[in-house]
């Protein structure tokens, strides 16, 4: 067992275990440190697959900048303690959860065992042909950057562009939905 | 033995897994969309290990572009939670129920 698989292996059940912890967490704020620490881990996983930008985009992105607005909204928010009542999990949810895993795990088995036994070439993907045509030519694999811009600004330029209206539709409607409606208040009042 | 994107499949499965039942099991608002953001990584290392099993770089594009959407989806719903925490004073999903649902 090589050294990368190894803590491929580690990372995941880390990040798996974590994130277990994370879903019954009492304070909102804990929840968050343990979920930045659940996508370093997930930023070392993809450093191991070789997908070095996605690894930095996953701390920068995810961890700096979506986890900041997170603990900003929930320190914003100064929720009295009484209105965190979380009472662990009852016995009913319990059996829920077994019985759900039970049937996920196995449904996981057979799909996850057909896909990889069968391979993707049943599925139409060749080994090395972009699904989005891929006229572009790929650098070599340790210059992961360029390929990611070769694909993204050529292959996928259209839908990086309608991205960045979503995005910029999303940050009006955030203003609009969270901004304080003082005008109606006066009204009423 | 497993290669390293299969057993990141595998990862992500039981990340999305863990992800559901936070979603599902817990009723506070801001808990549910912290569990939301794990489906989303569990669906990005999907992505990433499927961008190594093809040799292609469509999941790495694809992985950057629903990052931007969970940026969306929480600029989106923290306003809500902040709109709702300010009519209710609550952010319990059980004291929402004005639409009997």
């Amino acid at each position: 067992m090589n050294l990368s698989l190894l803590s491929f292996i580690v990372m995941g059940i880390t990040a798996v275990l974590l994130s277990g912890v994370m879903i019954t967490r009492r304070w909102p704020v804990s929840a968050a440190m343990v979920l930045i620490a659940i996508m370093t881990l997930l930023a070392g996983m993809f450093g191991l697959l070789e997908a070095h930008f996605a690894a930095a985009a996953q701390i920068i992105v995810y961890a700096g900048a979506i986890m900041v607005v997170f603990v900003f909204v929930i320190m914003l928010l100064n929720l009295p303690p009484e209105e965190l009542r979380y009472g662990g999990v009852t016995v009913g949810e319990m059996i829920l959860i077994a019985v759900s895993v039970f049937v996920a795990v196995g449904l996981g088995t057979k799909v996850g065992q057909g896909f990889l036994t069968t391979g993707l070439e049943s599925m139409g993907v060749a080994q090395g042909e972009s699904v989005a045509g891929g006229h572009h030519m790929y650098f070599p694999a340790s210059e992961n950057v360029k390929n990611v811009a070769a694909s993204m600004f050529v292959d996928y330029l259209w839908a990086f562009e309608l991205i960045s209206f979503l995005i910029m539709a999303a940050v009006i409607g955030a203003v609009v939905i969270a901004k304080k409606r003082s005008a109606e208040h006066a009204d009423a009042a | 033995m497993l290669t390293l994107p299969e057993l990141g499949l595998y990862f992500s499965f039981l990340l999305f897994l863990v992800g559901l039942a936070g979603v599902m099991f817990r009723k506070n608002i801001l808990f549910m969309m912290l569990s939301v953001e794990i489906l989303l990584n569990a669906a990005n290392l999907a992505f990433v290990c499927a961008s190594k099993l093809t040799g292609t770089m469509d999941g790495q594009v694809v992985m950057f572009f629903v990052m931007a959407v969970a940026a969306c989806e929480a600029a989106i719903g923290l306003a809500l939670i902040i709109a709702l925490y300010r009519t209710k004073a609550s952010i319990e999903a059980d004291d929402l129920k004005a639409l009997r649902g």
